[in-house]
């Protein structure tokens, strides 16, 4: 399976994995997250799982189960780590921890690494046996609702090390904290290449005319991922440039406010037949895939963002992008060399006005985001950074710097005969 | 077993750690960058090379202080610092502080930048090794340089500088020291390392190695 990423992923990436996956051959990792489908971190775990199995580790991949109640908590929290008011009970955060038990006693939590992703698992951690346990935060908690993160810190302390998506992302606790980027996988449905059949096709089904740019928007219906601003920068560039936008997204099961938002956007568009809203069912990646390929201009205006993967979705595609300038995203758009940061509506409006009238700074935009993609945001990356990790935990007394065999050669003194 | 005088191509991947450790603005900056660890430094002053050129200035520090802080003149001041002219990363930390000092002392006072604009100071944990490629003589290394990852010449031609501590690069310091070939290594010491990117480095030893092929081939005759 790796040999499927030759020539597509960095030469180095595929040959450390491998050297990597030989050490730790016959070891067992464990991940664990809250949904099997929707959002970014179930999709790189599709991915990723098989693509480690493949190599030798013993993976397995379990998703812990919850009623209405704990997701709708969970997302509360979801919200309050990333700054916003929410009021969470006691009779909430007892049913958290007890959700978190019931799934301790279902699932063989027993490996040599345990990666557990997001706060839905988190308390997961006070019924460790062995192994490194990571946990892998998405989300940016930098600046959390206090009262909400007092509660979750004392699981988080329990970890060997915690995983942040971006340095600023992290919050001082004491234990280590790394920054391991979260990826996209070119060989995926949503990523690979797709013919010129299979993106008409697409169009024809969803009823987009193809006759004119598309601004298009990939993300859940959520309110951080602004899409109503989205539809009021589209309106100021209609102005000047005909257009049409899509907005496309799937919902989560982990995600209750969804439809409600869905439902703000609706209306929103109401009366605007360019204005295509596209509900996607769960593992529609090749619509996506085909959506992305026929964008004039992928955005993705978030007002709060884990890291916005679909940025570096639409930039492997050679797509010229524009981002809001949070969370993850200024990792991928480096402003003005791989696409354009943005601050506001009118920003966002504003550049893709530019993009529309400069289609030779638009391609070369995009072709110098699909390279940086492919230096550091593919999934053999990732897989790469997890497994190095791991490596350097099983290794903890051999300091920060590891020589894989054979070691560096020191050529002074040395002359060939 | 190899024998110890081929050249092994090599790279380096570095997965990040977080200090926990931020600044607000420039004297925060300053007395933490005299505060951080060698690795710290090493990781914000030499990566840039590694990142294709795109970036407006040429290490963290100048990005952060054009960007972030908004003080044009300091960042071009920092830009202009060549840290793989330092042989330690002590060095290259004497002269980011010597630059922001300098700059401080004629603009006092810095302003703090806007909340989750900080500077975060960031360690590495280093993985080396071999890419599977190694030379053991001239025609064997331009072969092995035309069909090399470009991170693996970073590795060699810039990183190597502060890891020998000697501000000399792998490549021409196996050609003085194995291969006995100072004029071509003294060739590639001469390569501006600052106004090319990977690509153009490449491009340049390519050359300078078939020139010194093509000698060897008339000496031969």
């Amino acid at each position: 399976m790796i040999s499927s990423y030759a020539g597509i992923s960095p030469h180095s990436d595929l040959v450390l994995i491998e050297k990597l996956c030989e050490a730790l051959s016959g070891k067992s990792f464990l991940h664990i997250n809250s949904t099997k489908a929707g959002g970014g971190v179930a999709e790189i775990l599709q991915r990723m799982i098989p693509l480690l199995s493949s190599l030798g580790i013993k993976t397995r991949w379990e998703v812990i189960e919850g009623d209405q109640k704990f997701f709708d908590m969970t997302k509360k929290v979801h919200n309050a780590l990333q700054g916003n008011a929410e009021v969470i009970t006691d009779d909430m955060w007892e049913h958290y921890f007890e959700v978190n038990r019931k799934n301790a006693s279902k699932i063989d939590l027993g490996a040599d690494a345990v990666l557990i992703h997001d706060p839905q698992p988190a308390a997961l951690v006070k019924y460790r046996k062995t192994g490194n346990w990571l946990w892998r935060c998405h989300i940016d908690i930098s600046a959390p609702n206090p009262e909400v993160f007092s509660r979750l810190e004392p699981s988080v302390k329990e970890y060997d090390s915690a995983i942040f998506s971006v340095a600023k992302f992290a919050r001082a606790a004491a234990i280590d904290e790394f920054i391991v980027p979260p990826s996209i996988d070119p060989l995926s449905e949503k990523n690979m290449d797709l013919s010129d059949k299979e993106i008409t096709e697409v169009a024809e089904r969803f009823d987009i005319p193809l006759d004119r740019p598309m601004l298009l928007q990939v993300s859940r219906f959520d309110r951080f991922k602004d899409p109503i601003g989205v539809i009021n920068a589209y309106r100021m560039v209609k102005k000047y440039n005909d257009c049409i936008l899509v907005l496309a997204g799937s919902p989560a099961t982990d995600d209750p406010e969804g439809e409600e938002v869905l439902n703000e956007v609706r209306e929103h568009a109401e009366g605007d037949p360019d204005i295509h809203i596209l509900l996607l069912p769960p593992f529609s990646d090749k619509d996506i895939n085909a959506l992305q390929r026929m964008a004039t201009i992928a955005l993705q205006k978030s007002l709060k963002e884990g890291f916005g993967l679909t940025v570096s979705e639409a930039m492997w595609k050679g797509k010229p992008v524009i981002g809001g300038a949070v969370g993850g995203i200024p990792l991928q758009i480096v402003h003005g060399a791989t696409g354009f940061l943005v601050h506001s509506v009118e920003g966002a409006a504003f550049r893709i006005r530019q993009f529309l009238n400069n289609p030779t700074m638009a391609a070369r935009m995009g072709e110098q985001g699909r390279e940086y993609v492919r230096k550091y945001f593919l999934l053999t990356r990732e897989t790469r950074d997890y497994l190095a990790l791991w490596y350097a935990a099983e290794h903890r007394d051999k300091g920060i710097v590891f020589e894989l065999d054979p070691p560096m050669q020191k050529f002074t003194g040395l002359k060939k005969s | 077993m190899p024998p110890d005088t081929d050249f092994v191509f090599r790279d380096a991947v570095r997965v990040l750690k977080t200090t926990g450790k931020r600044a607000e603005d420039l004297r925060q900056l300053r007395d933490l960058i005299a505060t951080a660890s060698k690795e710290c430094v090493f990781h914000h002053t030499c990566q840039y090379f590694s990142k294709g050129h795109i970036l407006e200035y040429t290490n963290d520090f100048a990005q952060w202080a054009g960007e972030s802080l908004e003080e044009s003149a300091l960042a071009e001041l920092l830009s202009n610092i060549d840290p793989y002219s330092f042989a330690t990363a002590e060095d290259i930390r004497g002269e980011f502080l010597k630059a922001i000092d300098y700059y401080m002392e004629n603009f006092p006072q810095t302003r703090k930048v806007i909340p989750g604009d900080e500077f975060h100071f960031i360690e590495t944990i280093s993985f080396i090794f071999p890419v599977g490629m190694r030379a053991r003589n001239l025609a064997e290394f331009l072969m092995a340089l035309k069909y090399i990852d470009a991170k693996s010449i970073y590795y060699h031609f810039f990183e190597a500088r502060v890891r020998l501590g000697q501000a000399v690069d792998d490549f021409s310091k196996w050609l003085d020291e194995v291969l006995e070939l100072k004029e071509l290594a003294g060739k590639i010491q001469a390569i501006d390392p600052f106004m090319h990117n990977m690509e153009g480095i490449r491009e340049h030893l390519i050359e300078i190695i078939e020139e010194g092929l093509k000698l060897q081939m008339r000496a031969a005759q």
